[in-house]
Parts: structure tokens; sequence; C-alpha cells
């Protein structure tokens, strides 16, 4: 083991992160999107 | 979430498990860089990711311009592509950067392919901000096309930068006799394909789940100027003339 890994670790943590992240803003923002469509009828 | 967009979803998150598996436990230690070239594995489906979906960006403004074929699901997808883009564009000159520091000595360096890939990531950057600015949704979108189209300029450049430019950026990563990586057996190569098969998969999935929620988005505005609509009639007809 070379004196790299923490670069190599670091990184598979940021992009870990950063897509979780993006993914996990997706998701929360899509389900506020469908519960806040308003209703045309009332 | 529709079904097929969590099947996408579990195949997504599958196929990055695997890569990570095959890139730090399967894949052998580089003989000249060491382990520092497992960054490989996410540098470069990142940065083949950030083409492709400005790719798909240009492509779907080019639909949005052209009469024939325009449809405000060009204009979503062109933004949705454009946004996860950006996101990868950014990760592609982190993954740069810490590769950069242990194989060149340095976090950042002005060279031709690393400057050509800040400049378009700058270039998205104000895409998405052109897409905020307040105006009709006909105006903005062609105003946002015309920008996509001239923004993917930059995507050649960065990519043969390396060859028109003797800067410090190594050549192409494939199928180059000179690289400073040197693919050998089998699982260094087939980790590479597979990190740009994950990633394609990721892509397919947050576009998808972007793009549904643009379209949320742009169902709620409809819905709430038409209930505007309703409300200012039902208000008039109540009015005594």
């Amino acid at each position: 083991m070379d004196d790299n890994w923490g670069y190599v670790a670091a990184g598979y943590l940021i992009m870990a992160v950063t897509v979780g992240g993006y993914g996990a803003w997706l998701w929360v923002r899509t389900r506020r999107a469908r519960r806040s469509l308003p209703d045309i009828d009332g | 979430m529709s079904v097929r967009l969590k099947l996408l979803g579990v195949a997504s998150i599958v196929s990055l498990a695997v890569l990570a598996v095959l890139a730090l436990a399967v894949a052998p230690e580089d003989a000249r860089q060491g382990d520092a070239y497992r960054l490989l594995y996410l540098h470069v489906p990142a940065a083949w990711l950030a083409y492709l979906a400005f790719f798909v960006t240009a492509v779907a403004s080019a639909l949005w311009l052209w009469p024939r074929t325009r449809s405000t699901t060009w204009d979503l997808l062109a933004g949705a592509s454009a946004e996860v883009g950006v996101v990868f564009t950014g990760l592609t000159l982190v993954m740069g950067s810490l590769w950069g520091r242990p194989i060149w000595g340095t976090w950042w360096e002005w060279d031709a392919r690393v400057t050509t890939t800040a400049v378009l990531f700058f270039l998205y950057l104000g895409y998405l901000a052109l897409r905020r600015t307040g105006a009709t949704a006909a105006e903005r979108g062609k105003r946002c096309a015309i920008a996509a189209i001239i923004a993917f300029v930059d995507v050649p450049i960065v990519h043969f930068s390396v060859t028109w430019w003797e800067t410090l950026h190594q050549d192409a990563t494939v199928f180059n006799p000179d690289l400073d990586v040197q693919f050998e057996g089998f699982w260094m190569p087939f980790t590479l394909v597979w990190s740009v098969f994950a990633f394609t998969l990721l892509y397919a999935f947050l576009v998808s789940a972007r793009l549904q929620l643009a379209e949320l988005d742009e169902g709620r505005e409809e819905r709430e100027l038409e209930i505007a609509i309703a409300d200012r009639i039902r208000s008039d007809e109540v009015v005594p003339v």
C-alpha cells in the first residue's frame, strides 16, 4: 500500500457524497412538488 | 417515482457498487503511478458523462429551436441534462485535482485541458443561470437554446486540447501507447469500460429524475395560472354591473 490511498479515498468519498446528495435533493424536491400540486377544483 | 425510474436507480446503484469493488480491490496497482491511478475510474467516466450531457443539451436545444419539433419537453430535457453535466464537470475537475497532486505535484495547473474544462464548467453554469432569468417561456427557451449550442463548441476544444497544445495533461486515455498509465491484464481495461457503463446508467437515472421534477414544476405553474384565471372569472361574475 502506498501513500496515495488518502487521495483515492477522498476522491471516492467526494464522488459518493456529491452524487448521493444530488440524488437525495432531487428525491426530496420531487416529493415536495407532488404534494404542492394545486387542485384546480378547490 | 415510476417503476422504470426506480429500476434505473437500482441498476445505477448496483453497477456503481460493483465499480467500487472493481476499482478499489480487483484492479491491480499501476506499475508507475501506484494506487493513485485508481482515480482514473472516476475521472474518465465523469468527463465522458459531461460530454454526453452537454451533447444531449445541444441536440435537445436544436430540436426546440426547429419549429417542426418544438416541444416544451426538449427545453426541459436540455435544462435537466445541463444541470447533471455541470455537476459532473465539477467532479471531473475535483477528481483531476486529487489525481494531479500526487502525480503532477500540484493541485492545479493552467494546462490546456484543465483550463478549457474549467471554461466549460463556467459556460454551463452561466447557461443554468440564464434559464432562471425572467422572461416569457418562448423568449427564455430561444435564448437558452442558442446559448447551449454556442457553449457546446467548447466540448471538442476540451477533447482535442491535449493534441492541439502540448501541455501537462496526458493524451487520450485509451488506445495510447505513450500513456503514463499502462493497462495490464484483463481487470484494468475491464474496470474502465465498466466505469463508463455505470456512469452512463447513472446519467440516464439522474436526467430522468430531473426531467420529472422539471415537468412537475412546469405543471404546477400552469395549474396555478389556470386557478388564477378561474378565480378572476368567478370574481368578475359576482361584481354588480
